[in-house]
């Protein structure tokens, strides 16, 4: 009896030294991303196309034939829950990368545990732009556009369609929204581009119902309305504004997250014709085979399409996989981290005859951004309403200036 | 400001008054007469919203939405008093578990409306008759804000004569100052309370299917409008359905035309008109002076 029990004993420790090997070979990366509540369709999303990008970058192999490998953790979007499971993955998981983040409060506690713990952190799909400025650390890589980049591809876009004159703002209470507009003003500033502020509403993160700034901003009577709306909160206003007649008087102009997919296919047939948008990753541009694959391949694995947060998931995870081809190891942090900066990466968002790069100065991914109106098109069920008439703004053309970059260190120490 | 504009900022106010009413107006008679104060009240709404997408996906008719709604979100609603909220009641230490055992729901009611419509934003479009809009000179208001409004109303004298003019009513409010003594009085008072309790998260599954060709169909949205409601609760006075009505009214047109007239303050007005209350009415606007009575 004994001694059967004691061959179960070293048979288990058989199977837990086998475990343990095995895992010393793959490559840890500890994902944070929510996975609940509002922002879980991001989660959700993410965690698939890290899956799709896993999946290729292991079929093509790594130095020492080691594979990467991902653990997912529901962060809620709550900077000290965030911290907490960092720290966890770092200590406990022996993760070499932290990774993901939606929330760009989460992402900015996330950073502050990433250098002290010298461990790579590459954030996809928070948009603050201070990660890569005023909060910048040297294990911090963002690989997907900050706001900074929208809103002066935004300016950009104002600039040639001589979009100005009266100007009103709504975007939430919070960072995301104080920031894109204080963005958009300093590149317009730039440009020369003419306009008066004739109102800015802040209504709360997730606010259910806009019918009263709806009202006030009609009263306002802008010429333009620029919105700085995130995710469901696109969806909600858009419904409600249309009933008043909102899109008859006034253009509509969301360049940092209005033509994001998801709110497109929640939309249907009630979003209205000639919105201007933009989003960080667009099912149907550029019209490259490496972006058609990506979207197909999403669809196939989750039955929907990819809502804009997949993409960064899914580059985050090709950029790692070609550091650690520079480097040869997953183990020496300096010099991946020397490799990932001025990284090219061809990604699905990348126009025809571009590559996306990181900068090595701010560690942020250097990318076009196109603009485009809502039409017609019905090719990614359940949207019946895509952006097209694209207009596409060149990367260098968008980076944040060192200017802005040094009254960001002034102002938001 | 002209007499236009004075409309419709008035009439959005009211419409979003009403929304708020429908939600607070069950968390407030749960409250009252069950004593429980029920955190997962907003996720009896989301959960409408749902039911209503899933009736709508397949009977194709809006209103059935509705109706599927209202029943659907009252049968999980007496399910969970049964299953769980009726176990603690008269517990020593019956508040903190209430507190646990609620919140406890809004994560399961969450998850469990993941598993089934997963992550992505659903849609639900209004019915043909309602889409269109009114003008009034210069000023557009649309037909289903007005009817929320009217529906709204519809609620409030229906409440207003079931509380009043109905045995049943009376009972209800029996029970809500004293229920031992009503159920002395030989009325099964564990039933008066499952109903309530139906009745109430009926409501809350009434506002969510009606403000969800509005709004967005996620998870997590209940927890949004249970802060709101929350306010008007407190505002009411805890357990008072006047209270709710008359807090959801001020807050609605306060902050209506708050945000005409200080669109930068307007994400505090809630706040402030609650904290001011609460300075000059610790117990809310509408409270009973005697408070809950203890056993």
């Amino acid at each position: 009896m004994k001694r059967k029990s004691v061959s179960i004993l070293s048979a288990l420790l058989v199977c837990l030294t086998s475990a343990v090997s095995f895992s010393a070979e793959t490559i840890k990366i500890g994902a944070l991303y929510p996975m609940s509540g509002r922002g879980g369709l991001y989660g959700q999303d993410s965690e698939a196309a890290i899956k799709i990008a896993l999946a290729e970058v292991n079929a093509k192999g790594l130095p020492g034939g080691r594979k990467l490998e991902a653990i997912v953790t529901d962060d809620q979007s709550k900077p000290a829950l965030a911290v907490t499971l960092a720290k966890r993955y770092i200590t406990e998981d022996k993760v070499k990368f932290l990774y993901g983040v939606v929330s760009s409060g989460a992402a900015l506690a996330v950073t502050e545990v990433s250098k002290e713990y010298k461990t790579i952190f590459v954030g996809s799909d928070h948009a603050a732009t201070d990660l890569t400025a005023n909060a910048f650390q040297k294990y911090y890589f963002r690989v997907s556009n900050n706001t900074y980049q929208s809103m002066a591809a935004g300016a950009l876009y104002m600039q040639e369609t001589k979009m100005g004159g009266k100007i009103a703002y709504i975007g939430p209470d919070y960072a995301y929204g104080r920031d894109q507009i204080a963005e958009l003003k300093y590149s317009l500033g730039k440009l020369g581009v003419k306009y008066e502020m004739v109102g800015e509403f802040w209504p709360k993160l997730y606010e259910p119902d806009y019918t009263s700034y709806i009202t006030a901003i009609i009263k306002a009577k802008p010429d333009v309305l620029v919105s700085g709306f995130w995710g469901g909160d696109t969806v909600a206003f858009i419904k409600q504004a249309k009933a008043y007649g909102l899109f008859d008087k006034m253009k509509y102009f969301h360049p940092d997250g209005g033509g994001n997919y998801e709110v497109f296919a929640a939309l249907g047939a009630e979003c209205p014709e000639g919105l201007i948008m933009s989003a960080r990753h667009h099912n149907n541009w550029p019209e490259t085979k490496e972006n058609r694959d990506f979207v197909e391949k999403f669809k196939k694995a989750t039955g929907r399409y990819p809502s804009y947060a997949a993409e960064g998931a899914y580059a985050g995870i090709l950029v790692i996989a070609e550091a650690i081809k520079k480097v040869g190891n997953a183990d020496d942090t300096e010099a991946l981290v020397k490799a990932m900066e001025g990284l090219k990466v061809k990604l699905p968002e990348d126009p025809a005859g571009f590559t996306s790069y990181i900068d090595p100065a701010t560690h942020q991914m250097v990318q076009a951004q196109a603009i485009g109106v809502t039409v017609k098109n019905d090719k990614f069920p359940p949207a019946k309403y895509m952006l097209g008439k694209f207009k596409v703004y060149a990367a260098d053309k968008i980076m944040a200036t060192q200017e802005y970059i040094d009254i960001l260190k002034k102002t938001k120490k | 400001m002209s007499f236009e504009i004075f409309i419709s900022q008035f009439l959005g106010g009211l419409s979003v008054a009403m929304l708020l009413f429908l939600v607070a107006s069950g968390l407030t008679l749960i409250f009252g007469v069950a004593k429980v104060f029920n955190f997962a009240h907003g996720s009896f709404y989301m959960i409408g919203a749902y039911f209503s997408y899933q009736a709508i996906a397949l009977f194709d008719n809006f209103w059935i939405g509705v109706v599927a709604a209202a029943l659907g979100a009252g049968l999980v609603g007496m399910l969970l008093e049964i299953c769980f909220i009726r176990r603690i009641s008269g517990r020593e230490e019956e508040g903190a578990f209430q507190i646990l055992l609620t919140y406890a729901f809004i994560l399961i009611l969450d998850d469990a409306v993941k598993f089934i419509w997963g992550p992505a934003y659903k849609t639900i479009t209004k019915p043909e008759s309602l889409s269109g809009s009114f003008n009034f000179g210069t000023v557009t208001m649309p037909t289903y804000n007005l009817f929320i409004i009217f529906l709204g109303l519809v609620i409030v004298v229906s409440a207003w004569y079931i509380l009043s003019r109905t045995r049943t009513g009376k009972i209800i409010q029996a029970a809500s100052s004293d229920s031992q003594m009503v159920g002395m009085l030989g009325v099964n008072v564990s039933l008066v309370m499952t109903l309530v309790f139906g009745v109430a998260t009926a409501m809350g599954g009434l506002a969510g299917a009606m403000a969800a060709p509005l709004r967005t169909v996620a998870p997590g949205t209940g927890v949004e409008v249970i802060i709101d409601s929350l306010i008007v609760v407190v505002i009411g006075g805890l357990g008072n359905f006047w209270g709710a009505l008359f807090a959801a009214l001020l807050i609605g047109e306060v902050n209506a035309f708050g945000i005409l007239w200080m669109p930068q303050w307007a994400s505090l007005l809630s706040f402030a008109v609650m904290i001011v209350v609460l300075i000059f009415k610790p117990k809310g606007l509408f409270s009973r002076e005697k408070g809950r009575k203890k056993i």
